[in-house]
């Protein structure tokens, strides 16, 4: 089907017109309305992408092409040039999805300033529809800073307790994170001569004439920890529980499930096609850091007694996963990290979603001040365990996350045998920490504490309200976990072609050759 | 209808039941019960198609295809698979009669309902897979199902602990098993059983004694092995019939099955071990059964000492048929398998009527589990005893019954093979009817005593017909005529090693017969002199109290976890978590950040004394003047 719009442009401006609308002073209704439609649009648009993102499409190319002079293109090489391949639709579809929920669910929220609140949200939202759409790296970084602001300003101004302080520190390491990245990135322009910002050129230049390998290496250097301070790479992720707990729930959700993705995105899209040699000095640094990420962090969440906590560490544990995937600096890695970062992003907004549905009706995150809650909100529960058990892995609910560990774990083994070990713990840590809270929350009795609060607030199961935008997250992230193949069939062409150079410097190993069988 | 679209249709039809009713009939239990009962009883049908209708096919459908690394969606259906087939919708749908009676008047039907389909479903799946990775996800959904089975009386906080254990327990073994999977993979290049047998290697190597070994892990923790089987006792937190269905026939089955489907990846090195755990866990839970008052907790220590026998038979008859030299291959039956799945078969009978019987005692006593609070149950609930004390003897070995002859199976490879291994399975078969013995006279004969069970009073039919149907099958499970033409091959096989086919075997067979029948004539006498009927008290409790207590407390391997989690993990957690807190944000990245890195510090610095609209201005600025520098505003 041909729209007649680019929709890449129209998924990134929509959000932001809805913004600019809500400045106008609306009815209410209609202002809801209005930020409906500004969240609804890019994830129909990330569908439309989806579902008909051509199957004949080369590995190399780019569909929904489309490109805009900003004015820039003459004196930097800076265009926008937007388009998706197998790497970046699933990331663009996945980030309509998650919007859509986050969207849904802070309409319906009583945040203060509802307009603003949601306006910010919009822009975020944009930014983050960029950021997956863009095949020029400046407006890749461009896209991901304009949403990173909106993110500082709602948690500083909506945020819950200590919102200042996780403000500050957010804001400090993600100015940092992004910083070195963007350094990284103007060496990949400035050392590849290629004199421009757009990825397909810089690839073909780059492909031609390589990069020597020590730019190689400080630039994947820089990207390694610019990056991995934006995804919470081990030690530099305690800005993000604390940011998390902070931050509202769609803002939470926008930004442990997408926004956060543009690390490791920007792994698998930039720094492993163009730096493979780079990649192949700093694997083993980053894989031990991964591994304290995994274990380390997972330990650290079986500790929390505050539920938003407990789900940001263990989202932080899990993107361990990720960089795992990357250390790996190889086709079947990379692939797992993209299958990891869809179910991730889906399962981990739910959890945010249903971690503030919970604290509604309890008044608390301390989960020692809860218990027994599935017998007054038993939807609630089952959507929680639902959610749990999709974080954690497990097939059925988590069939796409297990999927992208499985690929991961696959990887891992054939780069580093040993490594598969402590990774593995992993399975076993987030069972622990995701059904001890699902016993604090859910099950038992109920605490002294909220037996006290439902003396004045009467607790009632999940409102469609809060229902609608979590089976959204749920049905796509089951959806694509039984069908995985709509992902990874443009996803393995893409890989197959963006992939070589690396497969060169670090091939994936071949398992032993097939023997015919007897019939 | 074509085979594979046949076992497909099998296979959706319990998951669609189990949607449905947890998307729409969460208050329409009348429904739910409709719906699930006729889940059950339409895989009874299709299963009956399959199994007798149906050549013994392999088919397998893409599913995943990243790099090299293919999932295939497939079934294979074969001798193996339709005995325990067989066995997963006879009992499911008997369970499923007797649970109508048993739930009657229970809360929160529909879930316990819809919780059963999804079980049989991920127990079908786990039946008919084809490859490790579809063995594992449904390995994973069993466990699921379960779960949610045990904690079924969520607001009990020993249930929800309990289901927590089970579940983490069983992730410790599935650790292993996808460790193995993960290695076999890159050994084999394939993870579908039928590529794994026709590349596996005649030598056998450290990588394929690993590979089995860490397959070994996930049986060990779903089959409940020393030392994963702490789970398994708690776990009778959940409804009877669950007990009987999912942790007594089917599921904690399920990882004897998983041995005999990658048989082939089996090496002497790897078998010695098996045997030992098998071994160990068949006598270890046979004495701490001993400590126990719980009906039910008897039971599934009980369930606990036969899965080691089953265990044990595997690796007895793998092990006679290596040093033989006979072919190993996806197909052939060894008697190892035979053995292992006779008794799983038989066993699956008795101890699924055992416990819907202890189900049925619950049930007429308003739940009194307590077999010293029992007692004289004989005349008020005449057809509970009576199909109680076949499934009792069926279980102890007495000759003629379903588990004389699977019994004795196991004995014989085990006398051919070691006489170590021998004389502590005949010690096992001696503590399974010593235990037994205590529990049938304390529970049945002498007076009540307690309230419940004097009022105790006998059942409804949906509750005794499922009873005397599995007291059929304990009565005729050993003998090979019971079994369909199309079930026979494992019955026979297995029934093949009593017969003996050169004098030595023939020899073997009739000591190990004496043998058994001795050790169940000894265990049931000694039992039946030492427990006295109308007895108050544990006569071990009274005579040798520090051994009962080391019964009791089930050699304190269970303190021993609690210690660790609470103890161990949970301080070195704290301890992370302080670190984390204090350390690494507050010294050591705040350090790197305002020290190490030139500008990046400065401005990090520089946001210390600002706000963060400071940064939001200077961004934006920032941004302005770039655009106009490159636009040639400037």
């Amino acid at each position: 089907m041909q729209l007649p719009f680019d929709p890449l442009l129209v998924a990134i401006l929509a959000p932001l017109a809805a913004a600019l609308a809500l400045l106008a002073p609306l009815p209410d209704r209609a202002a809801k309305v209005v930020a409906g439609l500004g969240f609804l649009l890019p994830a129909l648009l990330g569908l439309h992408t989806w579902w008909h993102f051509p199957a004949d499409l080369g590995g190399a190319d780019y569909a929904f092409r489309s490109l805009y002079d900003t004015g820039l293109r003459g004196s930097f090489g800076i265009a926008l040039h937007l388009g998706l391949n197998g790497i970046s639709m699933p990331m663009f579809m996945m980030a309509g999805v998650v919007g859509l929920a986050a969207g849904l669910y802070a309409i319906q929220s009583k945040a203060e300033r509802p307009r603003l609140y949601l306006a910010l949200l919009l822009i975020m939202q944009g930014g983050l529809m960029g950021v997956f759409a863009s095949i020029d790296i400046f407006f890749f970084y461009f896209f991901h800073e304009f949403a990173l602001i909106a993110t500082f300003i709602l948690v500083g101004v909506w945020g819950g307790r200590d919102r200042g302080y996780a403000a500050m520190k957010m804001t400090i390491y993600l100015t940092l994170g992004a910083m070195l990245s963007l350094l990284g990135l103007i060496a990949i322009y400035v050392k590849s001569g290629a004199e421009t910002f757009d990825l397909i050129a810089l690839r073909e230049e780059i492909a031609v004439h390589g990069l020597s390998g020590t730019v190689q290496n400080y630039a994947f250097g820089l990207l390694m920890f610019g990056l991995g301070i934006l995804v919470s790479l081990f030690p530099f992720h305690t800005w993000a529980p604390l940011g998390y707990h902070a931050a509202p729930s769609s803002v939470s959700m926008l930004h442990a499930g997408v926004l956060k993705k543009f690390g490791l995105y920007g792994f698998v899209q930039i720094a492993l096609p163009l730096l493979p040699a780079g990649a192949a000095a700093w694997a083993p640094a980053l894989a031990w850091l991964a591994l304290g990420n995994v274990v380390i962090i997972g330990l650290v969440a079986i500790a929390q007694r505050d539920l938003k906590q407990m789900i940001g560490y263990g989202s932080v544990m899990h993107v361990g996963y990720g960089f795992l995937g990357v250390a790996c600096v190889n086709a079947l890695g990379a692939g797992g990290v993209v299958l990891f970062m869809v179910a991730h992003g889906l399962s981990v907004s739910l959890l945010f979603l249903l971690a503030t549905s919970v604290h509604h009706r309890t008044g608390t995150f301390d989960m020692d001040d809860m218990g027994g809650l599935a017998q007054k909100a038993p939807v609630l529960a089952a959507f929680f365990l639902t959610a749990i058990l999709a974080s954690i892995g497990l097939p059925g609910p988590g069939l796409l996350n297990f999927w992208g560990e499985l690929t991961i774990f696959m990887a891992i083994y054939a780069h580093a045998q040993w490594m598969v070990v402590p990774a593995l713990l992993g399975v076993v840590i987030s069972a622990i920490y995701g059904l001890r809270a699902m016993g604090k929350v859910f099950y038992g009795q109920p605490s002294a504490a909220f037996l006290k609060h439902q003396e004045k607030n009467a607790v009632a199961d999940l409102r469609w309200s809060e229902r609608i935008p979590a089976l959204v997250l749920l049905v796509t992230l089951v959806g694509f976990g039984v069908w995985p193949r709509a992902i990874t069939e443009p996803l393995n062409k893409t890989l197959a072609e963006v992939y070589p150079q690396v497969e060169a410097v670090s091939p994936t190993p071949a398992a032993p050759a097939v023997a015919s069988l007897p019939e | 209808m074509f085979a594979p679209q046949l076992a497909l249709t099998l296979l959706l039809t319990p998951l669609v039941s189990a949607v449905l009713i947890g998307a729409f009939f969460r208050r329409q239990p009348a429904i739910a019960k409709a719906l699930s009962l006729t889940a059950a009883t339409a895989i009874a049908v299709l299963a009956g198609q399959l199994i007798f209708a149906t050549e013994d096919f392999t088919a397998a459908a893409e599913w995943l295809t990243i790099g090299p690394l293919t999932v295939k969606l497939g079934f294979l259906l074969d001798p193996l698979s339709k005995l325990l087939l067989a066995v997963v919708a006879l009992v499911g749908l008997l369970v499923h009669v007797f649970s109508l009676g048993y739930m009657a008047h229970e809360q929160n039907q529909a879930r316990f309902f819809g919780c059963l389909s999804l079980f049989m479903f991920s127990m079908t799946g786990l039946t008919l897979a084809d490859d490790l990775i579809m063995l594992f996800i449904f390995w994973e959904l069993v466990g699921l199902s379960s779960f949610l089975l045990i904690n079924f009386y969520f607001e009990r906080p020993s249930a929800v602990a309990a289901s927590k254990k089970a579940f983490i327990v069983n992730r410790l073994g599935d650790f292993g098993f996808l460790l193995g999977i993960i290695l076999a993979y890159w050994a084999f290049g394939s993870i579908t059983l039928a590529d794994i047998a026709a590349r596996i290697g005649t030598e056998p190597s450290v990588v394929a004694t690993s590979i089995a070994l860490l397959i070994f892990c996930g049986a060990v923790g779903k089959s409940g092995q020393l030392p994963l089987h702490v789970w398994l006792p708690d776990a009778m937190e959940g409804p009877t019939p669950v007990s009987a269905l999912i942790h007594a026939a089917t599921m904690v089955a399920a990882g004897i099955f998983l041995l005999c489907r990658v048989s082939v990846l089996m090496t002497p090195g790897a078998l010695d071990v098996i045997l030992w755990v098998g071994i160990a866990t068949a006598l270890f839970a046979g004495f701490t059964a001993l400590g126990q008052r719980d009906l039910k907790r008897i039971l599934a220590y009980s369930t606990i000492s036969q899965l080691g026998f089953m265990v044990a038979a595997f690796a007895l008859g793998s092990l006679v048929a290596l040093k033989s030299g006979a072919d190993a291959s996806l197909a052939g039956i060894t008697g190892g398998v035979a053995a292992a799945m006779f008794h799983l078969t038989t066993h699956a009978f008795f101890k699924a009527l055992l416990f819907l019987g202890s189900g049925s005692i619950l049930h007429g006593t308003h739940h009194e589990g307590d077999i010293y609070r029992l007692g004289g149950l004989m005349k008020k609930m005449p057809v509970t005893f009576i199909t109680f004390t076949i499934g009792t003897l069926a279980l102890i070995g007495c000759p003629f019954l379903a588990g004389f002859y699977s019994k004795d199976a196991i004995l014989i490879l085990a006398y051919q093979h070691s006489q170590p291994a021998f004389y502590c399975l005949v010690l096992g078969a001696f503590l399974t009817a010593f235990y037994m013995t205590r529990l049938w006279t304390t529970t049945f004969l002498g007076k009540p005593r307690s309230e419940g069970a004097d009022h105790a009073h006998e059942s409804g039919p949906l509750i005794l017909v499922p009873l005397i149907v599995l007291s059929i099958g304990s009565i005729l499970g050993g003998f090979a005529w019971f079994y369909p033409e199309a079930l026979r091959v494992v019955p026979d096989a297995a029934l093949a090693l009593l017969h003996g086919a050169s004098d030595a075997e023939k020899a073997a067979a009739s000591t190990a017969m004496i043998a058994g029948t001795a050790a169940f004539i000894i265990g049931a006498v000694l039992g039946a002199l030492l427990y006295r009927p109308g007895s108050a008290r544990d006569f071990l409790q009274t005579r040798l109290p520090v051994v009962y207590q080391l019964f009791e407390k089930r050699l304190y391997i269970d303190a021993a976890y609690d210690w660790y989690v609470a103890k161990v993990q949970q301080r070195f957690a704290l301890l992370l978590n302080y670190i984390d807190l204090i350390g690494l944000s507050g010294i050591v990245v705040r350090g790197i950040v305002a020290g190490g890195t030139g500008l990046a510090g400065l401005a990090a610095r520089a946001m210390h004394t600002g706000s963060l609209h400071n940064y939001v201005y200077w961004f934006l600025a920032g941004a302005v003047l770039l655009w106009a520098i490159a636009t040639g505003v400037l």
